[in-house]
């Protein structure tokens, strides 16, 4: 999840203290005194969804007097690595990006919660596949999922009907369409509202390492032994052929120009909100990002457009999720898990903080909770999210390395800057392995 | 350009009006060189125009091409601090500055002397050593040093998260101050110092007697530098602090101000200004002891 | 003596030579600061010269800032130190204002200029608009964000042109008067008096900016971080270093990225060997020419 707001880790703590006073867990200082064991947690979220975590931790501080619970927001993944390793860390960590599990689980940085979850009988088939799966690494779990997210389209019902248009498109050929058809431009040729926006960077839905992408394509990034195989899956050259097409249609120079003078993401002038850009993909916490900030906005929502090739994906998305742990060298373990226990388990902590922040609940009971407030345009994300065809982005030693170096490839390929894609895919495939194996020189899992 | 001159064998001496086509020649040359002046004094104080405009746009404005803000916000240069800790990043940066460059003085004014007037062994390789350790970029030492911190623990302190890691070395020795100081100390006639030697002080008490006074110049120009230095010292601090935000500087806030409130440019561009204006209140204040500052050591160096 | 140079023997050693030697010691090993360092022999090094694709795109770039951009800025700051020269009225006014940009912190300059030179609502572009030009994307752009670091540095040379002026200034009149009566025009003049004159300095800037270019960091980090998100690249997660495509990605902003945001603190060290021995040869250089020098050294942060 790569928001910005506020963690609700605090009420979940009510009900995590509760469990840890009956569970012992291992050995970590774990001293219970008299008074009240202050806890600090660190999570990314700012603002308004940072009082909404707040609001969902303090319900379970009140529950539980022996701890007392200080939430710090707006945390990056830099600011959890610096503090780990400089043995300055908090108490309870939690990361958007969950690419670097593979980091944090492979380095022992966060700790390995199997003791903890055998002690409690957690059981660990209440969350869905693709979460357990971006919770761990090579079979060591070092975190639980909180809340997840998935990537769905965004379409500006006002524009379609301007434009013409009745539903919003299924294949990325009719995406490609619709996105020239809702385009606008001024006299001078400078854009004024772009259709689709397919620039790799450009906002969340188009992170540069295509992952939000890859599974619309059902293109994998490794194949069973971890070895990048960019440059022999095809879906990956269709993928990139179709994106730099409609780049070149807009004309490259053009879209940075417009890009430079849109409002920030994560603003009231986001270039959806104010209907400078007509689709957008986009997470599901863009649905209360809206309502918050934009409750007349006339917009709907829809799975993603598929490859043409492949019309059975229609319905799947791109997957990931919040992820949640105890750093090493935390002080307060024991407490630290029963937090952590609670927020990921209990059902009406989820679903108050799913209620808060639209954010998908992460485990299959939490998701029929009678707490959760409908909402058809956000029900979207809920299917997206249990589509069987749905992916995540893959788990590797060098975390988010390895999607930072396809990222500097796509960037310059849509620039014109590679020749020849099949030979610029090799030689990035190459540079993965590389980069992983170098990452897991120092005798960290093989 | 001019190729009339005075005709050979004239005297210097004899500085008779130059003849009316040697003063016209030179007089559009001054005009030239005015209007290549003003032009270049109008592309260096675009900048600061045009920042200070921007701060007192609204937002909106500040997003869009206009260059006039309709109407001035002055309230801007307020809700900065409401926006961000503008005061706890001042004041973080003032402890480090001052007391760094306290530190930095009283440490480097004794070394400069050795270097400069004792006669010792090794004096000269210990100043090429100096020469070294100042001309090679930090990034050669900056691993292991955070390693170092990171593993020191006294009594529980943790080093890292604080300013202290970038204090404690400026208290023994800077190698650019040394250099500076020591350079200065050279041209101190030998003879004073004889002269004191003579009536029987120790060393140490010609330095903070003799050498102290003569050199406040010199000792005024090593503080000025070195409290602008880490004024303005972005790199080590992102190290240290950058994941302690209640440490940080204003150099680390000022670069984090942007994601702090989803970026409202406007007020950016109002702190970028707050931050601006110590450095140039104190050149006003200050001018003279500036420019002969910075003329000194590039001069005599 | 040895209580004078206590301090610096102390924090030398402490601060700087220790380190240097881990330096080379972390560089053939795999550290990440959780678990000890393990020895694996030169397989970081081959990592620098064959697998990582970064390293080529940074050296090159500080190699351009190096070979391109420090030659610029000491033939604009010596210019503009000529034009000032001969500045009769408003000298002081003149010199304040080319001095004042100089002032600036790095961070408060970079962020200023990025923000009016964003490609679409950035002042800058706007005034050309005016004037029938398309501007161009400035930072966003790979071929652009390099000269645009470039503008940044020369709009703060204000140091270096302020010593330049003091040595123009203090050219013997004697010399050029006799030069004129020997029929020098005023190029001759230049080339044949005020140059020659001043070179020490001039040398001693270049030295100086080289030496600042190796460690070139704030400027690049803060200008790829920021114009980055204003061109709505997505936030925290993305490592935004070099934005765009590389273009700002110096030596010293990829040892950074190494060593504190992967926290491959052995390959770091490796990267931090490379920049030691190229750094270490340019100061061999600089020491065995320095009986040109060594007078003239001292300069400005």
């Amino acid at each position: 999840m790569r928001r910005v707001t506020g963690s609700l880790l605090a009420a979940a703590a009510v009900g995590a203290a509760l469990t840890a006073a009956i569970t012992m867990g291992s050995a970590h200082a774990g001293a219970r005194s008299a008074k009240a064991d202050k806890l600090v947690v660190w999570v990314g979220w700012s603002k308004r969804e940072l009082s909404v975590f707040k609001s969902v931790v303090s319900e379970y501080d009140a529950k539980h007097p022996e701890v007392q619970i200080k939430v710090v927001g707006s945390i990056n993944d830099t600011k959890i690595t610096n503090a780990i390793r400089s043995g300055n860390a908090p108490d309870v960590v939690s990361s958007f990006t969950s690419a670097n599990v593979g980091v944090y689980c492979g380095t022992g940085a966060w700790v390995d919660l199997s003791p903890y979850l055998k002690k409690d009988h957690v059981d660990l088939s209440q969350f869905p596949k693709t979460s357990l799966y971006y919770t761990q690494y090579k079979g060591k779990r070092c975190a639980l999922p909180l809340l997840a997210d998935s990537y769905g389209l965004y379409y500006n019902k006002a524009l379609f009907r301007k434009a013409g248009i009745t539903k919003p498109p299924k294949t990325f050929t009719e995406l490609a369409a619709d996105a020239k058809k809702l385009t606008q431009r001024a006299k001078s040729g400078k854009l004024k509202v772009m259709g689709f926006d397919p620039f790799w960077g450009f906002y969340s839905g188009n992170f540069a390492d295509m992952t939000n992408y890859a599974p619309l394509f059902a293109a994998t990034y490794l194949d069973g032994k971890g070895k990048a195989i960019l440059a022999s899956r095809f879906a990956w050259s269709k993928l990139l052929r179709w994106q730099k097409k409609l780049i070149d249609y807009y004309g490259y120079d053009k879209v940075v120009r417009f890009q430079a003078g849109l409002g920030d993401e994560f603003s009231p002038s986001n270039a959806f909100e104010v209907g400078k850009i007509a689709m957008l993909m986009d997470g599901e916490w863009r649905v209360a990002f809206i309502a918050a900030e934009h409750p007349k906005l006339s917009y709907g929502t829809a799975p993603m457009p598929v490859d043409d090739a492949h019309p059975n994906l229609y319905g799947a998305g791109s997957v990931n999720g919040t992820i949640i742990g105890i750093p090493k060298g935390g002080k307060h373990a024991d407490e630290a898990w029963a937090l952590v226990k609670y927020l990921t388990t209990n059902d009406h902590a989820l679903a108050k903080f799913s209620n808060g922040i639209r954010n998908v609940p992460s485990t299959r009971t939490s998701a029929k909770s009678p707490e959760l407030k409908p909402d058809p345009r956000f029900q979207t994300f809920i299917r997206i999210f249990n589509n069987p065809n749905s992916a995540t982005a893959p788990i590797t030693a060098a975390g988010n390395a390895n999607l930072t170096l396809v990222g500097r490839f796509t960037v310059k390929w849509q620039a014109g800057k590679v020749k020849n894609l099949h030979d610029g895919l090799k030689k990035l495939d190459r540079q993965i392995d590389a980069q992983n194996a170098q990452a897991s020189a120092g005798g960290g899992p093989p | 350009m001019s190729t009339a001159s005075v005709p050979v064998g004239a005297a210097a001496l004899v500085r008779r009006r130059p003849p009316p086509a040697v003063r016209r020649q030179r007089f559009l040359v001054a005009v030239a060189n005015h209007s290549l002046l003003i032009a270049a004094a109008i592309m260096f104080l675009a900048p600061f125009a045009f920042i200070v405009l921007t701060a007192l746009m609204t937002n909106d404005q500040a997003l869009s091409s206009h260059l006039w803000p309709h109407p001035f916000r002055w309230r801007n240069f307020s809700d900065v601090f409401h926006q961000a800790p503008l005061l706890r990043w001042t004041l973080n940066t003032m402890i480090y500055s001052v007391v760094a460059t306290i530190g930095v003085v009283v440490s480097s004014v004794p070394v400069a002397y050795a270097l400069a007037r004792l006669r010792w062994r090794g004096r000269n390789l210990a100043f090429m050593v100096v020469l070294i350790a100042l001309m090679l970029p930090p990034q050669v030492t900056v691993v292991p040093l955070y390693v170092m911190w990171s593993k020191l623990h006294p009594f529980g302190f943790h080093f890292i998260g604080t300013l202290w890691p970038l204090i404690i070395p400026n208290w023994l020795g800077d190698a650019f101050s040394i250099f500076l100081l020591r350079q200065f100390f050279l041209t101190i006639p030998e003879e004073y110092l004889d002269a004191a030697r003579v009536d029987g002080c120790g060393e140490l008490r010609i330095l903070t007697t003799v050498v102290l006074r003569m050199a406040k110049p010199a000792i005024a120009a090593v503080a000025l530098f070195s409290f602008l230095y880490t004024f303005n010292d972005f790199f080590l601090p992102l190290l240290y602090v950058g994941e302690n935000p209640s440490h940080w500087v204003l150099s680390i806030g000022l670069s984090e101000f942007r994601s702090l409130r989803q970026v409202q440019w406007n007020l950016t561009m109002a702190a970028t200004l707050l931050v601006m204006a110590p450095a140039i209140v104190l050149f006003f204040l200050a001018q003279r002891a500036f420019i002969e500052g910075v003329t000194l050591t590039g001069v005599k160096g | 003596m040895l209580l004078l140079m206590s301090p610096w023997l102390a924090g030398f050693s402490i601060f700087f030579g220790y380190p240097l030697v881990m330096t080379g010691y972390l560089s053939f090993t795999h550290y990440d600061l959780l678990s000890p360092a393990k020895w694996i022999g030169w397989a970081n090094y081959s990592y620098l010269l064959h697998g990582d694709p970064q390293v080529w795109p940074a050296v090159v770039n500080s190699l351009e800032w190096i070979g391109i951009v420090v030659p610029l800025q000491v033939l604009f700051a010596f210019g503009v130190a000529l034009m000032l020269a001969r500045a009769r009225l408003g000298l002081g006014f003149f010199r304040t204002v080319f001095y004042l940009p100089a002032l600036a912190p790095p961070v408060a300059a970079t962020l200023g200029f990025v923000y009016l030179l964003n490609p679409a609502t950035g002042p800058i572009n706007t005034v050309l608009g005016h004037l029938g030009i398309q501007g161009p994307l400035w930072f966003q752009s790979p071929s652009w964000a390099k000269p645009s670091l470039a503008l940044l540095s020369l709009w703060g040379v204000g140091n270096t042109m302020i010593i330049f002026l003091a040595a123009i200034l203090d050219v013997p009149r004697h010399l050029y008067e006799s030069a004129e009566l020997d029929g020098a025009g005023p190029l001759r003049r230049l080339r044949w008096v005020t140059l020659p004159t001043v070179s020490p300095v001039v040398l001693f800037a270049a030295v100086f900016g080289v030496i600042q270019g190796l460690q070139y960091f704030t400027q690049a980090y803060v200008a790829a971080n920021i114009a980055a998100g204003q061109a709505s690249q997505a936030g925290d997660t993305i490592n935004n270093l070099g934005y765009p495509q590389d273009a700002t990605l110096f030596y010293p902003v990829l040892l950074y990225q190494h060593g504190f945001v992967n926290f491959n603190m052995g390959y770091a060290s490796a990267l931090a060997m490379l920049l030691l021995a190229v750094a270490f040869a340019v100061v061999l250089v600089i020491l065995l020419n320095s009986r040109r020098w060594v007078h003239y050294a001292g300069a400005v942060r």
